[in-house]
């Protein structure tokens, strides 16, 4: 069973690991699997999440869903009056 | 007629260059002015700053940032705004600018902001000397602010900081981080002049659209929130723009 601790553990670690500093990524428990989900720049990113988990918290059984934010042209304005 | 393009969050290093451009290029037919608004880097490194130069620097309208969190992270605070200030982008920290859009003078105050929280749950200057510290960090950080602000000489005013100054834009985050998502008192400065808009990132799982107290019109950019390169806003007949 995945315990509080190990959940702070990784939020924290997702956030002071120089090659991940992701702060947006949320962490929760449920049962035996720890669910990583939110949105960052590069698929590069997504794995290096993924990996830093992994090689980590190697008997954490994951569930991960994280996207890539999308960066076209916006379509719309925002008229202020 | 003011247009605002605005953006926070971007988090660049060399696995995010080329993402942003294709929008960027040729801006100022959606544009007078390019904002960022703070986390322009991953972790604030002076490599991390020249990807930011690569990717927003050149651009054919005037691009004014603020640092965020992130872009303390290394201790290279001094190297990232001079590689950003090589590119031709204003970098704000308690100061201000102002710029002519085609006739009208928009001025832009900016800063980083801080944490403390909002009225009713919010951090004193009270107790152990890093409680006192991380109070007055906000607490001089919002005076520079707001005293940029009503110092500006233009016909329409725009606070840009990376931290919240409302907790509107906050929704969507676990309550309990609100602390260290923004303070009242980047709020209180920004309603202390007669500001048109406030812009901010930070909050990745916030809203878009709140006010302050005062009723200056606050919106969160950060990318996550936007979900787009830039949003774009036009700033018509509202308070602090004079028409000119």
């Amino acid at each position: 069973m995945i315990d509080e601790y190990t959940e702070a553990e990784v939020q924290r670690a997702l956030a002071e690991d120089l090659g991940v500093a992701e702060q947006g990524i949320t962490v929760a428990r449920r049962e035996n699997t720890l669910i990583l989900c939110g949105e960052v720049e590069s698929t590069h990113r997504r794995d290096e999440v993924l990996r830093l988990v992994r090689d980590r918290f190697p008997g954490v059984e994951i569930t991960a869903d994280i996207g890539v934010i999308r960066a076209g042209a916006p379509t719309e304005v925002e008229e202020l009056t | 007629m003011i247009r605002i393009a605005a953006v926070g969050d971007v988090h660049l290093d060399e696995d995010v260059v080329g993402r942003f451009r294709p929008a960027l290029d040729g801006i100022a037919e959606h544009a007078d002015v390019l904002l960022l608004a703070g986390d322009l880097t991953r972790h604030g490194t002076e490599d991390e700053a020249r990807c930011v130069a690569t990717e927003f620097g050149g651009l054919d309208v005037p691009v004014v940032a603020v640092l965020g969190n992130h872009d303390y992270h290394c201790d290279q605070v001094p190297q990232v705004v001079r590689v950003l200030e090589d590119a031709g982008i204003v970098v704000l920290e308690g100061d201000g600018v102002v710029l002519d859009c085609t006739g009208t003078r928009l001025g832009i105050a900016g800063a980083k902001g801080f944490g403390g929280g909002f009225a009713g749950r919010c951090a004193s200057e009270f107790g152990e000397p890093e409680m006192k510290s991380f109070v007055r960090t906000t607490s001089g950080i919002a005076d520079k602010l707001g005293s940029a602000l009503r110092d500006l000489d233009c016909d329409a005013r725009v606070a840009l900081t990376h931290y919240a100054p409302v907790p509107d834009t906050l929704a969507g985050e676990p309550p309990e981080i609100y602390p260290f998502l923004g303070s009242y008192l980047l709020g209180q400065a920004i309603d202390s002049a007669d500001t048109a808009l406030a812009v901010h990132g930070h909050a990745h799982a916030g809203t878009e659209r709140g006010r302050t107290p005062g009723g200056v019109r606050v919106r969160n950019v950060a990318h996550p929130v936007i979900k787009q390169a830039y949003s774009v806003f036009h700033l018509t007949e509202s308070p602090g723009l004079i028409s000119g």
